[in-house]
């Protein structure tokens, strides 16, 4: 059957240790008797029996000097300190001596003795038969042969202050003594030949007895970290391994054990051959027993080394390697093999489970265990072993160039472990899009819709792949729920609706979706999508429609946020609508945009915009222009007559509603196509043309609505009775009493001249005479009046003007007698001096004159009558510059030449500077 | 890491009935399906809750193999609880169960709760041993009995844990005395610290002599 037996490998180079200066073997020790070995701190120490000391360094170099007069019997270096202990003997009998060597210090060429004890227990001297020391400094026990040991307490150096106690009393040679820290405290391992003990020295000695079995001196020894620091004793079933407080795993090597060694995670066993029952004992070169040393890696459970040596003295675990000391005097190095080439020796075999093991603990760096990772999947995958390989592939993941696992992988037989290597591509968060797709694709194919859902809908799942991917894959593949579900959770609103929309048609949900996404993506999105949504399902959506236009707030929200509650209770009301942070303020949308989505659906349209107008009058005037066409087109298409009656009102209701917005031409050109009269005269009114509703009027021969017109609109525009007239005039039918009334009313608002009038109704073959009897006759009646009012005011003025010249020429001419006997100013006598003035006369005191005239030159009575004169001409002067004030008044007035009459009157048509010289003089003139 | 309790288990059964596997999978939840045999004895440990406390198992994989049973046997004292493992697809070995529990009561206390499994319960198409035969073997013998799978883990956790419970409930009854910790039950160090001095003192008073 199977080996009873780990698996064996080869992991140490075996090497006669050399003498560096003349490249022969190391054979300096050949003549010794050696009694006692240790090692540390880079050297090999060898006592012998002769109580001489050897040192052997790095370099092989070879130093000595005597320790005891008689031998020295055991030896230990350690590890942290540069100290040598020694027990040996000085003297005959049994005297054992300890002794605490300072290599660091030198006294006379040899290390310093700090502590020389002796080392008796009790009163009966007996052999020392292990020791140990521990490491820190304050412990040091001594086993004797007797079965007694002897714990020493203080500093180990020095003879001062250092206590002893018996704290073990067997009735069997102890073999073995080794201390283990635990936490605060110290434990005691003590083997004897038949009982192995823990002692709790920190702790009034508190022993446990671990087993009834001890064990040959030697093969006693403790494991470090890698192994928690268990005391470990070889027997010759198994090598057991022991905590303070029990006994723990084994390990059944069989055979005879001669030591046990420890180095760095490796148990080194040496041993007798114990298959070799059959044969005799197998004798070395000079006739020696020989031994087998076997290396055991006990955290990866193989053997790293195994070979014979020739009676094996010792083994130093020291510098990085194993030194075997033989009987026949020669020193053996193990040099452990580099990881690497190890690693090599198991892929040769196959054997990459071990291979991973070792690496880990061997620290070995990630890319060297990928590496491994990588060999091991590709020998399962030709051996066939895919569901394997795959599991070797994913813990490349990282490292690995995925597209390597994937191309083997790609065959419609290996999906699953395709799948599963893609999966742990998502969780560890490297995988590409494509990486996404593919998975995808692999669920798909497989019909895997549980790992799919469990891909997709898994909730508070960490994202590990492309979202955007996934959902088309899903998609493309007819999984329309999962990239729903995708979509919906990620917020890829766009593919949602596309989803829902083009793939499975639930319109009613994409439009309660949309519902709850915040303002922007709702609009943009009903703006993409509202043509099929109004197709399929027109009435929520109007009414979605009319939320988003007016006060839109996502469906899932509360109708006053948190915010602004906590908002309000905190600061007062204004201050809410100031900050811009609180989102108080409304979002709404611009209905018009909306309008294109309602294409073949008037009547919600229709809806739309009333809603619309009703919440929002100051909508714009395409919402208006576009509900005024709306309600035009149904009133055509009404067929009944009541309800058409009621459509024209609502239309003119529209018209006339003050807030209504519409675009004044645009309506008018919807009512003249929808020949909507009530409209077409409504918005004429409002336009103020006039002309066109009487030219409408006409146009439908309706002549009372023509005089109406005429009437009501006369007041703005008086040319509306003209047209009326000439409209009469030239109707051959009879029109008479219309004709009359526009007559009359040209007359009494004098819009015509009657020459005009006539003209016009000449044009009527059936206007009679006696229609404008009346009319001539005032006309003429009243001409006649003014010409002679006219003549009459002609002869005045020249009579006027007469006096004025007769004047003139007396003032030029003829003297002048003052007579006044008054003065004007003060009405008392007058008095010279006095100033006369030629104007009324008048007369004045020069001090009345002085005091009240403005200027010398003026007669202080007639200066105002005189000023306001001159202020009239200067205005008309200035007037008569201002062009266009001329041409206004021109145009406005009802006689333009008298219009004309007046500014040649201001001299509008003299020049300029003439005017002004022959001005001046004619003032100074009469003012004398 | 402190526990109330800490119960010691051992896991025994002929080789390659999947023992190691068995604990591999309890203590680090995963499966090694070339696993080199067992030379000695092995151990795992792992926390798990009962009634709302902490308690620790210490579980003693014992190799198979007919040339390490004197090493195994020594293992069996102080173990609270046992799992007899046997293989569904090999006749063998549920055989052999007789001899395995008549071992296991000769060298471990009589308290010690035995759980009887079949493992290897994935591999239905080769089953030999029927589920009745097995629960049949344990309804005989006292036995608590399940079918396991180290390798799909499948009631992996179950066995552990029940073993487990029944043991709770034998403290709680008061069958085990934990005191004896040859019973293969501890009291945590944690547990009490009142309860703790008063094992100092009374291990000191036992070191003083047995005289009283």
């Amino acid at each position: 059957m199977a080996f009873l037996q780990w698996r064996r490998f080869n992991f140490f180079d075996k090497e006669p240790v050399k003498d560096p200066t003349t490249d022969q073997i190391f054979d300096q020790l050949k003549d010794y008797n050696v009694s006692a070995c240790t090692s540390g701190r880079g050297q090999l120490i060898i006592g012998d029996f002769e109580g001489n000391l050897y040192f052997i360094n790095r370099q092989m170099e070879l130093t000595a000097f005597r320790a005891y007069e008689i031998r020295v019997t055991h030896l230990l270096q350690l590890k942290q300190h540069n100290l040598l202990i020694s027990i040996g003997e000085d003297e005959q009998g049994i005297n054992p001596l300890i002794k605490v060597w300072n290599l660091e210090k030198m006294d006379r060429g040899n290390p310093a003795c700090t502590r020389l004890t002796r080392a008796i227990p009790g009163n009966k001297p007996t052999p020392v038969s292990a020791f140990s020391v521990h490491e820190n400094l304050n412990f040091m026990a001594v086993g004797f042969e007797n079965g007694v040991v002897l714990l020493y307490k203080g500093d180990v150096t020095r003879e001062r202050h250092s206590k002893s106690r018996n704290v073990f009393e067997g009735n069997k040679r102890v073999t073995g003594i080794a201390f283990k820290s635990q936490g605060k405290d110290v434990y005691l391992f003590v083997v004897t030949e038949n009982a192995t003990v823990s002692i709790n020295i920190t702790s009034k000695d508190q022993m446990k007895v671990l087993e009834n079995a001890g064990a040959s001196p030697g093969c006693i020894v403790m494991s470090d970290a890698s192994q928690d620091h268990q005391l470990i004793i070889g027997r010759q079933d198994a090598v057991y391994f022991y905590q303070p407080d029990e006994r723990g795993p084994c390990l059944a090597f069989e055979g005879t054990k001669l030591q046990l060694h420890w180095f760095r995670g490796y148990l080194i066993v040496v041993g007798k051959d114990s298959k070799g029952v059959a044969r005799p004992p197998v004798l070395g070169p000079h006739g020696m027993e020989m031994n087998t040393v076997t290396v055991y890696d006990i955290q990866n459970k193989f053997i790293a080394y195994s070979a014979p040596y020739p009676e094996v003295i010792d083994v130093f675990c020291e510098s990085g390697s194993i030194f075997i000391f033989t009987g026949d005097r020669k020193l053996y190095q193990l040099q452990e093999k580099d990881t690497q080439s190890k690693l090599e020796m198991l892929f040769k075999k196959n054997n990459y489970t071990l291979a991973i093991s070792l690496a880990k603990s061997q620290q070995l760096d990630q890319d060297g265990l990928i590496d491994i990772f990588t060999q091991y999947g590709d020998h399962l995958y030709s051996k066939g072993d895919h569901d394997g390989a795959i599991d070797q592939y994913i813990k490349t993941i990282g490292k690995l160039e995925a597209s390597y696992v994937i191309r083997k992988f790609l065959d419609a037989q290996r999906i699953h472990n395709l799948t599963k290597y893609l999966q742990a591509l998502h969780t560890s968060q490297t995988a590409t899009e494509e990486h996404t797709t593919l998975l995808l694709n692999c669920y798909t194919k497989l019909k895997d819709v549980s790992k799919l859902d469990e891909f997709i809908m898994t909730k508070n799942r960490a994202v590990d792949f492309d979202v955007e991917t996934a959902i088309n894959v899903c998609r493309q593949s007819g999984y329309c729920e999962h990239a729903l579900a995708l979509a919906e959770k990620h917020k890829k609103h766009e593919h949602y609706l596309k989803i829902q929309l083009e793939d499975i048609k639930d319109y009613q949900r994409a439009l309660q979706y949309i519902g709850k996404l915040d303002f922007e993506s709702a609009e943009s999105n009903l703006k993409q999508y509202g043509k099929i949504l109004m197709n399929q399902v027109p009435k929520p959506t109007t009414e979605l429609l009319k939320r988003l236009c007016t006060d839109y707030r996502p469906t899932d929200k509360p109708l006053i946020d948190q915010n602004t509650l906590e908002g309000k209770t905190l600061i007062p009301h204004h201050a809410i609508l100031i900050s811009s942070g609180i989102p108080s303020r409304i979002q709404k949308a611009n209905a018009e945009e909306f309008i294109h989505i309602f294409v073949n659906n008037s009547s919600k349209l229709t809806e739309f915009l009333e809603h619309m107008i009703e919440v929002q009058p100051n909508s714009s005037n395409l919402v208006y222009n576009t509900l005024l066409e709306l309600y035009l087109h149904d009133m055509v298409h009404e067929k009944d007559i009541t309800a058409r009656v009621e459509r024209e009102r609502k239309t003119l209701d529209l018209l006339k509603n003050p807030d209504a917005n519409y675009d004044i031409d645009q309506a008018l050109i919807l009512c003249q196509m929808n020949n909507f009269k009530a409209g077409i005269l409504y918005l004429y009114e409002k336009a103020h043309l006039y002309q066109q509703i009487l030219r409408y009027h006409m146009d439908h021969f309706e002549f009372v609505h023509v005089i109406d017109a005429c009437k009501k609109f006369g007041q703005q525009d008086p040319q509306l009775w003209v047209q009326a007239l000439s409209y009469f005039a030239s109707r051959e039918d009879s029109c008479k009493s219309q004709l009359m009334e526009t007559l009359s009313n040209i007359d009494k608002k004098n819009l015509l001249p009657p020459l005009m009038v006539i003209q016009i109704l000449a044009h009527n073959s059936t206007a009679t005479l006696s229609v404008v009897k009346d009319y001539i006759v005032r006309r003429l009646q009243m001409e006649n009046d003014q010409i002679t009012e006219d003549e009459r005011l002609i002869k005045q003025y020249r009579e006027d003007t007469d006096k004025k010249r007769t004047k003139i020429e007396d003032l030029k001419t003829s003297a002048k007698v003052f007579q006044a006997s008054k003065c004007n100013i003060c009405n008392l006598p007058l008095e010279v001096p006095s100033v006369h003035f030629l104007c009324e006369p008048h007369s004045y005191h020069q001090h009345c004159f002085e005091s009240y005239s403005e200027n010398d030159m003026e007669c202080p009575v007639c200066a105002p009558e005189n000023s306001k004169i001159m202020d009239i001409i200067r205005a008309q002067e200035q007037s008569r510059d201002i062009h266009e004030f001329f041409h206004n008044q021109l145009e406005r007035a009802p006689d333009g030449f008298s219009v004309v009459a007046d500014y040649f009157g201001r001299g509008v048509f003299n020049k300029v500077t003439l005017i002004t010289d022959q001005h001046n003089k004619s003032g100074s003139a009469s003012s004398r | 890491m402190s526990y109330a309790y800490l119960f010691k288990y051992i896991i025994i059964g002929d080789t390659g009935v999947g023992k190691s596997c068995l604990l591999l999978q309890f203590t680090d939840k995963r499966f090694q399906p070339v696993h080199d045999l067992t030379i000695g004895v092995e151990f795992g440990a792992r926390m798990i809750t009962i009634d709302g406390k902490q308690i620790k198992l210490q579980i003693w994989d014992t190799a198979g193999q007919e040339s390490f049973r004197s090493i195994t046997r020594s293992y069996y004292r102080g173990a609270a609880g046992a799992l007899l493992v046997y293989d569904i697809t090999r006749r063998d070995t549920f055989n052999h169960l007789t001899t395995w529990l008549e071992d296991a009561r000769q060298h471990s206390n009589s308290n010690m709760v035995i759980m009887l499994i079949g493992n290897k319960s994935d591999l239905e198409a080769r089953r030999e041993v029927k589920k009745e035969e097995g629960e049949a073997f344990a309804r005989e013998h006292g036995l608590i009995f399940m079918e396991t799978s180290a390798k799909t883990a499948a009631n992996v956790e179950e066995a552990f844990i029940n073993t487990a419970k029944e043991i709770y409930q034998k403290i709680q009854d008061g069958v085990f005395d934990i005191n004896n910790e040859a019973n293969g039950i501890k009291i945590g160090p944690q547990h009490s610290p009142a309860s703790q001095s008063l094992n100092v003192g009374g291990s000191g008073g036992n070191q003083g002599g047995n005289c009283c």
